[in-house]
């Protein structure tokens, strides 16, 4: 498959490069959900004093990842539902990893890979790696097929994926390094046999840059020239280049639960670097705060728990916003009842609310529009481009346009599905490979006629895997 | 605007359910949201939408046809204005009786139907034929079908297939003469009752005599034919202008006129006698209006790209076999509806290759 479609949206209020370091919190609210952990064994009592990086509970669903404490201070169980708060946090001397501690739910193994995956995981490391095609956390100890490590953060008002490693260019090459070190084949052929079949001692690291010319590209470049290990691929810096799934189909790896595909960020890198060069429990993150709602879009440093209030309060122009747990076309809105920052927060993104119905809206000359078509002025002359949560339109039957074909990173066509799914044809719509669908949204962005593609296809992802596979097993 | 806005809210509760005009809902609707953009907010991802909707889509279409229209008008004459009026009456009430016994929301296509009907008819056609015809394009050839976005003809050929078939005489019987001098007709009204005495043939017509129409009159449209149809310049301003803002495909239009020019090249060499010189022909008629404003209707060609090239070649062919072969002196509308037959199956074509190619995907 080659890279089609795509599209970058023309925004304002992506994040500048600046990196804020946030002031010490004196309360932190971690929520005990998250996109896809829920930890539910708790490992801390109510009233209890932790240690910074301390483990507080853990998700026995996910191998037994932790939730760490950032910092250090007196734990509160009933403080607040959905949470656990710390109170009187403070920063302290962070515990290091003791190599014998028991984590529960992760058999113990001798091997020197093994050894390293079991510091990942306890340390907070093993958070940043996702199953290339599933999305969900690979098993830290099986055996992936490959390794794809992205420097791309594409989506827009997101974290941009230069800012983490233009500064610690070592640490990510030292990064890359400690996870080729937990790349050992168990089954790879030994001395003569391995050179005639020509099996490789361990399992390829595909680094996705983007494929521009800059400083920085010829930088990574140059150090990585000696690392015959990885792989580089060069891919146009065009939203949603950066989707895993779509990274995997480009580089021909089939999705075959037995051998996954461990897929990570630049962000996850750095953390392994962390975890095992200096020991130390990955609790601070770094989130983007963008979008066409915040005064100043940057970065910010902070930790999990780190409250919501604190970060937005002046930092948002006026009017009423819609806060995103993650970036503007996939994630989903801040749950109302969450205080801080959760485990797998990668930014938030603030839109102001669509409040104004505009006087003949469709006939003036739109200077301030964002479209794929060229429909308004702004293709000429963007002036005070805005974004907000306005549909901008109503629905409207499908009238075959194709901007939705044309955008569509996995060469499917979404139009026909649709048509396929509105007389409820299934069937038809698996054989036109709705499962290649990778939720992008960008379907849904373009349609002028306002149909929820992307929420049609990724739904029908589900009732077939439901229906018409359970049917299938059901036969046989 | 305030006082509109607060007016049209304080009728709000007559179209509310309960209320005394409850049944006429669509047509409060589509009024309020004419002048007011909808207040609608994302639900779910994306958070973000495109600016773009139908009603700008077709808006983009409408601005197309002004320079036809304004070329229209400066060549035959005000008339063309009360043809416009009668075909949005006339359809649009149509179209307002199945949005409300379908209990549906009055789709924005008509806007473009409604102005593109009398652009393709004689400018002085009885305007009570205007009503027959536009009736029946948006009856038989969109309604029926379930409306926008489900009809496979083209609503404003259909209406003309079935004059042209109806009314020859009225349809093809006297083309009024363009006006000349830098007003033309432009404070004239020109009605059937007085067009014999300036009445003149259209250049196609008049090359099956061997008369030529100059170029040059060509391109600026200062020759006889359907109001919207004889200034090749406007319809290149109007066309490029849809073509540039994606609202039309520029591989239908390149398909249309590239066969045509090619086939029409290779045929002027064997029979110069029946076909005529290739530059000469692509401005004459319907041609350029029909591949840039009615051939590129996104619902009636096809979808897929393939299918666009193959939907393009197919109208721009048979238009040159019909003008030039058969008794009849313009084939682009029958070209365009044969390549509204031909659409699916095209379609079908392209999707079986590229689904056959999906299959083996991971």
């Amino acid at each position: 498959m080659r890279l089609r479609g795509g599209y970058n949206i023309a925004v304002t209020g992506r994040p500048s490069r600046e990196v804020e370091v946030l002031p010490e919190p004196d309360v932190l609210y971690l929520p005990l959900r998250s996109r896809r952990f829920a930890f539910t064994e708790l490992c801390v009592k109510d009233g209890q004093r932790v240690r910074s990086g301390a483990v507080i509970a853990t998700d026995p669903k996910n191998f037994g990842v932790p939730l760490l404490a950032p910092r250090e201070g007196t734990i509160r169980l009933d403080a607040s539902e959905g949470h656990v708060v710390i109170e009187g946090a403070r920063p302290a001397a962070e515990q290091q990893y003791d190599p014998d501690t028991e984590i529960p739910h992760v058999p113990k193994d001798p091997g020197e890979a093994d050894r390293k995956r079991r510091q990942l995981l306890a340390l907070g490391a093993w958070e940043f790696f996702s199953d290339a095609h599933t999305g969900t956390l690979p098993d830290p100890f099986g055996t992936p097929r490959a390794v794809i490590v992205s420097t791309l953060q594409l989506e827009p008002f997101q974290s941009r994926g230069d800012v983490q490693i233009r500064e610690r260019l070592a640490e990510f090459t030292r990064g890359l390094e400690h996870i080729q070190s937990l790349l050992e084949r168990r089954d790879a052929p030994v001395g003569r046999l391995r050179r005639a079949t020509g099996t490789s001692l361990h399992q390829p690291i595909h680094l996705v840059v983007p494929r521009v010319n800059s400083r920085l590209a010829a930088e990574l470049q140059e150090r990585l020239r000696g690392y015959a290990w990885v792989n580089i691929v060069q891919v146009p810096l065009r939203y949603p280049f950066d989707n895993f799934r779509l990274l995997a189909r480009y580089l021909k790896l089939k999705p075959n639960p037995e051998e996954p595909v461990w897929a990570v960020r630049t962000g996850g890198v750095l953390a392994v670097d962390r975890a095992l060069t200096r020991h130390l429990p990955c609790t601070v993150r770094l989130v983007s705060l963008g979008g066409p709602g915040v005064m100043d879009p940057k970065h910010l440093k902070a930790m999990p728990g780190y409250p919501i209030d604190r970060i937005l309060d002046g930092r948002l122009k006026d009017g009423t916003v819609r806060v995103l747990n993650g970036g503007g076309l996939t994630d989903a809105v801040l749950p109302p009842g969450q205080l801080g920052l959760d485990v797998e927060c990668s930014g938030l993104t603030v839109l102001p609310e669509h409040t104004e119905r505009e006087f003949l809206g469709f006939m003036r000359p739109g200077f301030d529009r964002v479209s794929y078509s060229r429909a308004f002025m702004s293709c000429v002359l963007p002036i005070a481009l805005r974004h907000s949560t306005a549909l901008r339109g109503e629905l409207r039957p499908c009238v075959s346009c194709g901007y939705c074909e044309e955008v569509c990173p996995a060469g499917i066509m979404p139009h026909l599905i649709h048509k396929y799914l509105y007389r409820d044809g299934l069937e038809e719509a698996e054989a036109a490979r709705v499962d290649l669908c990778v939720g992008c949204g960008l379907c849904s962005f373009v349609c002028p006629s306002k149909i929820e593609l992307c929420r049609q296809m990724l739904d029908a992802q589900q009732r077939i895997s439901r229906e018409l596979h359970a049917q299938e097993e059901e036969d046989s | 605007m305030r006082k509109l806005y607060d007016a049209l809210q304080r009728f709000r509760p007559h179209f509310e359910e309960g209320g005394r005009l409850q049944s006429l809902k669509p047509v409060y609707d589509a009024t309020e949201s004419f002048f007011f953009a909808p207040l609608a907010v994302t639900v779910e991802t994306p958070h973000l939408r495109d600016a773009l909707d139908l009603k700008r889509f077709m808006a983009v279409v409408v601005v197309g046809l002004l320079p036809c229209l304004a070329a229209a008008l400066h060549f035959f004459g005000l008339r063309l204005l009360a043809m416009i009026f009668v075909s949005y009456a006339v359809g649009g009430t149509i179209e307002v009786l199945f949005a409300v016994v379908r209990k549906e929301e009055i789709n924005e296509g008509f806007l473009v139907t409604g102005l593109i009907f009398p652009l393709t008819l004689p400018p002085s056609l009885p305007l009570w034929i205007v009503a027959v015809g536009i009736a029946i394009g948006v009856i038989l050839g969109k309604e029926l079908f379930g409306g926008t976005g489900r009809n496979p003809f083209n609503p404003a050929l259909v209406g003309r297939c079935f004059l042209a078939i109806g009314y020859p005489a009225a349809m093809a019987g006297n083309w009024l003469k363009p006006g000349s001098g830098t007003l033309g007709r432009l404070a004239q009204y020109v009605d059937s009752s007085s067009i014999n005495a300036i009445s003149s043939a259209t250049p196609l017509s008049a090359a099956k005599q061997g008369v030529f129409a100059s170029l040059p009159d060509l391109f600026w449209g200062n020759v006889a034919g359907s109001a919207g149809e004889t200034s090749a310049i406007a319809i290149l301003v109007g066309g490029i202008i849809l073509v540039v803002t994606r609202v039309a495909s520029w591989r239908t239009v390149a398909g249309v006129l590239l066969s045509f020019a090619l086939l029409n090249a290779v045929l002027h060499r064997v029979n110069p006698g029946a076909f005529a010189p290739v530059v000469w022909n692509l401005c004459a008629g319907g041609l350029l209006f029909g591949a840039f404003f009615m051939a590129t209707d996104p619902v009636t060609s096809p979808f897929s790209n393939g299918g666009k090239w193959a939907y393009g070649i197919i109208i721009g062919a048979v238009t040159l076999l019909i003008r030039s072969l058969t008794g009849y002196v313009e084939g682009v509308m029958f070209a365009i509806l044969l390549g509204n037959i031909a659409a699916p199956l095209l379609d079908e074509a392209a999707v079986r290759i590229r689904l056959r190619r999906l299959r083996d995907e991971i």
